[in-house]
């Protein structure tokens, strides 16, 4: 590395941060997903380890070639979408799913049809989507207080402090004092939380169409949508011009490499991405891919010692991971509602995706989120759509008769 | 009485009532009155789910329909506004639970005293401003999440009915787009009775039957009280009359009378409490379907509610027999017509929900009411509201301005 006179502590730590805000947050849905999934705490630590690892090698790949803060993660909205799946979909038809899904995706970066293809779905069914695929964690706060209520209520109250008070460290702090109530409350012990290496299981694919329709589609579709959407617009948004080609295509080649040990889509990161890219890495826009390639080094940490993170989610209760992960969701569920409610034009489609997602109806063995896009897109074409060359013709008919 | 709304007059209403009627309206009403009369099922499984005794369950249903549905005659007429009046669902099983505990005549004791607070809360006029304190979008997120929880309970099991369901959605979105005419719920309705007598439904084996309300002498205890009539009267006040008053206005009507709803609600409860009763107060969901696109023009969809009101009276003595006719009656015909019939309301409380302003106390409002959570015995459209206006205190603290402008107009 010839140009470290760009390293800086602002950076760095926005690259820590980052990472920290990952591991509070959205790695608590993948927690989830592993809770239904039923698996071992040696099989989870693979899973981490992987996600880590493809974040690590995309990011300070990515951000080393391009100059710019590039920051990666694994797609949020494609672990929520496992937690509605496992355990009917088993291990092996999701790694496949992974890999048929990472193929898609490197079709499409490579091709350099990304804008295109992002323009063919209408926004609002998108979003009404991934809104509805979240939706369920954000009411799975709520529904936690029956059976802990104290727990439930102490997180949320902490979650709307520190949301007001540091809104960007808000996770970091609310799993401080989340891991501090379930202690005390829950009675949950720590004291098994050691330093581990982790070593990576193999799982061997196996392809299904349960698979492909139930995850691999909707697994593409949320991470386009909402993943490499919004994160390539946030890069655009803090004056890179970066082209998404190089981008997609390397994140879906690491996503080929890691699926086989359980890592699921590697993306562009949206929750966390804005840390990185903003002015608080640093004020010279082109040093601030240094904060990247820091992100991408704590991922390589956090990998490394990934057993040690299972062991910590392991020690504490479900409820608190479904309360935790919840209200980290909470600024995506409404970004999402906002985003689809704002698409007045194609609204009803939208809804009608919405409540097909958010009903959790699962129906020849294919998920909600699958039927959610397919009634949503039958309304969208039947309600919404204008058929200019039919209408034309119906009124030639009218004439003729 | 300077707090109640002025209405129209009810001495022209049986003309006007004639003149305004059409098809949107007509085919609104019904269904919002089947919808309502399909309601009494929540009374009877909860009813039964509290060992109460059969014929009390019976003459509970068949008081809610009688002296709900006169009450739903006389609100829309009056003011010409599709108010369809009809009982607080949450209050319903409250009063369910509490009778094993306190008894028939302690929980209807407690029901007069809720409708007592509810009738001076409106004399006093402070609905103007309990309106104010709790934003629109907050409210309407609360709806929302009411209706969405109905939604949802409803598509599930459609799992089983597939087909039915997909040929009745089929069959609305192609009328929404290609009849202009003709209401596309009726299509959706006709394509479901069609596929019905195509796959055969038992209707032998139905027995006549006519029952009335009966008179009962309530009593007063402090337990059913805190138990159970406290959270029945915030529930009367704070929800129902906001959710119904919340959704009239987001269909675009700009005087509400929520005083005089909230005033006669309280007396219907009051009345009720001598019948079997729980509650009388404006229907949420039926105020949805009646005030809603489908009814027609925006000035004639009152005829919808006072239909509502009507079938309500009507059916009332058969309703033995109705209950006969709803069990025999596939479960999945009337969830999807209710479910596509709540789809629009269900849209636009989503779009007053996030449309700029409190978004956040909108979302937890949302997100609590979908969740269905109870605490102290009070369901989640309460706390919905107490926790939404005060996450937006805490996030949106200037989307409030108006709050300033209401000490200024105290009489507002």
């Amino acid at each position: 590395m010839r140009r470290f006179k760009d390293w800086s502590i602002p950076a760095v730590t926005a690259g820590f941060v980052a990472v920290l805000v990952s591991y509070a947050g959205p790695l608590a849905i993948f927690f989830q997903a592993a809770q239904s999934a039923e698996i071992s705490p040696a099989m989870m630590t693979s899973w981490v380890w992987a996600i880590s690892m493809g974040a690590a090698v995309s990011g300070i790949g990515l951000s080393l070639w391009l100059k710019v803060p590039v920051v990666t993660a694994w797609s949020a909205p494609g672990t929520a979408l496992l937690v509605t799946l496992f355990p009917e979909l088993s291990l092996g038809e999701a790694v496949g799913a992974y890999l048929t899904a990472a193929a898609v995706i490197l079709v499409i970066g490579v091709t350099g049809s990304f804008d295109r293809i992002i323009q063919l779905i209408p926004p609002g069914i998108a979003s009404a989507m991934m809104a509805g695929i979240l939706f369920q964690f954000g009411v799975g706060v709520f529904e936690s207080l029956a059976t802990v209520p104290a727990l439930m209520i102490g997180m949320l109250l902490a979650y709307l402090v520190f949301k007001r008070l540091t809104p960007r460290y808000c996770l970091v702090w609310l799993l401080v004092v989340g891991v501090g109530l379930a202690v005390v409350l829950e009675g949950a012990s720590l004291e098994g939380v050691t330093l581990q290496l982790a070593s990576p299981t193999f799982i061997a694919p196996e392809w299904t169409w349960q698979g492909t329709l139930g995850l691999a589609i909707p697994l593409v579709l949320v991470s386009l949508t909402g993943q490499f959407l919004p994160g390539m617009a946030i890069l655009r948004t803090s004056g890179y011009n970066t082209p998404a080609r190089p981008i997609v295509t390397v994140a879906s080649l690491t996503s080929l490499a890691t699926a086989c040990f359980g890592g699921i889509t590697t993306v562009i990161a949206a929750i966390t991405a804005a840390i990185c890219t903003g002015e608080d890495a640093h004020p010279d826009r082109d040093k601030r891919y240094v904060a990247g390639i820091a992100n991408g080094l704590f991922y390589l940490v956090g990998g490394t010692f990934a057993g040690t993170i299972v062991l910590l989610f392991t020690s504490l209760p479900g409820e608190f991971v479904a309360v935790l992960a919840g209200l980290a969701l909470i600024g995506a569920i409404a970004s999402n509602v906002s985003a689809f409610t704002a698409q007045k034009d194609h609204l009803e489609a939208s809804v009608i995706t919405f409540l097909a997602t958010a009903s959790g109806v699962s129906f020849l063995g294919l998920g909600s989120a699958f039927w959610g896009v397919v009634v949503g897109a039958i309304a969208y074409n039947l309600l919404h759509r204008r058929f200019a060359g039919k209408k034309a013709e119906e009124r030639a008919s009218d004439g003729a008769r | 009485m300077k707090h109640i709304e002025k209405g129209v007059s009810l001495r022209h209403a049986p003309a006007d009532f004639i003149r305004d009627l059409n098809v949107d309206n007509v085919s609104a009403g019904f269904v919002a009155g089947i919808f309502g009369l399909s309601a009494g099922v929540i009374h009877i499984s909860a009813g039964t789910a509290a060992g109460l005794d059969p014929h009390f369950i019976m003459i509970w249903v068949i008081s809610y329909l009688m002296i709900n549905g006169l009450f739903g005659l006389f609100m829309p007429a009056y003011y010409r506004l599709p108010l369809p009046m009809a009982n607080s669902i949450p209050g319903a099983l409250l009063f369910a639970a509490i009778i094993p505990v306190v008894g028939v005549e302690a929980a209807l004791g407690a029901s007069l005293i809720a409708g007592a607070i509810s009738l001076v809360a409106g004399l006093a006029g402070v609905m103007g401003i309990v309106m104010k304190l709790i934003p629109m979008p907050i409210v309407m997120g609360m709806v929302g999440g009411i209706l969405l929880k109905f939604g949802l309970n409803m598509v599930a099991p459609l799992e089983h009915a597939i087909l039915p369901a997909a040929i009745m959605i089929l069959a609305f979105f192609l009328a929404a787009r290609f009849l202009r005419r003709v209401p596309p719920l009726i299509v959706a309705m006709l394509a479901g009775i069609a596929y019905m007598a195509y796959a055969g439904v038992d209707l032998s084996g139905i027995e006549f039957s006519v029952t009335f309300p009966e008179f009962i002498v309530p009593e007063f205890t402090l337990e059913a009280f805190l138990a159970y009539g406290l959270p029945l009267a915030l529930i009367l006040i704070g929800m129902e009359t906001p959710a119904g008053v919340g959704l009239v206005k987001g269909m675009g009507y700009k005087e509400v009378p929520a005083n005089a709803i909230t005033a006669v609600g309280g007396f219907g409860t009051m009345i009720s409490a001598f019948f079997n009763l729980h509650s009388t107060c404006i229907a949420a969901p039926m105020t949805g379907i009646c005030s809603s696109p489908e009814a027609g023009k925006p000035d004639k969809r009152w005829v919808a509610a006072v239909i509502a009101g009507a079938i309500f009276v009507v059916g009332a003595p058969f309703y033995g027999y109705v209950v006969s006719l709803i069990e025999a009656m596939p479960g999945y015909f009337i969830a999807i017509v209710a479910g596509l019939a709540l789809l629009r309301v269900i849209t636009s409380a989503m779009h007053m929900t996030f449309s700029g302003k409190h978004e956040m106390g909108g979302l937890f409002s949302f997100l609590i009411a979908a969740s269905g959570l109870q605490i102290l015995g009070i369901g989640s459209s309460f706390w919905a509201l107490v926790l939404g206006v005060f996450v937006s205190l805490l996030f949106e603290t200037k989307d409030f301005e108006f709050i300033r402008r209401v000490a200024h107009e105290p009489s507002a």
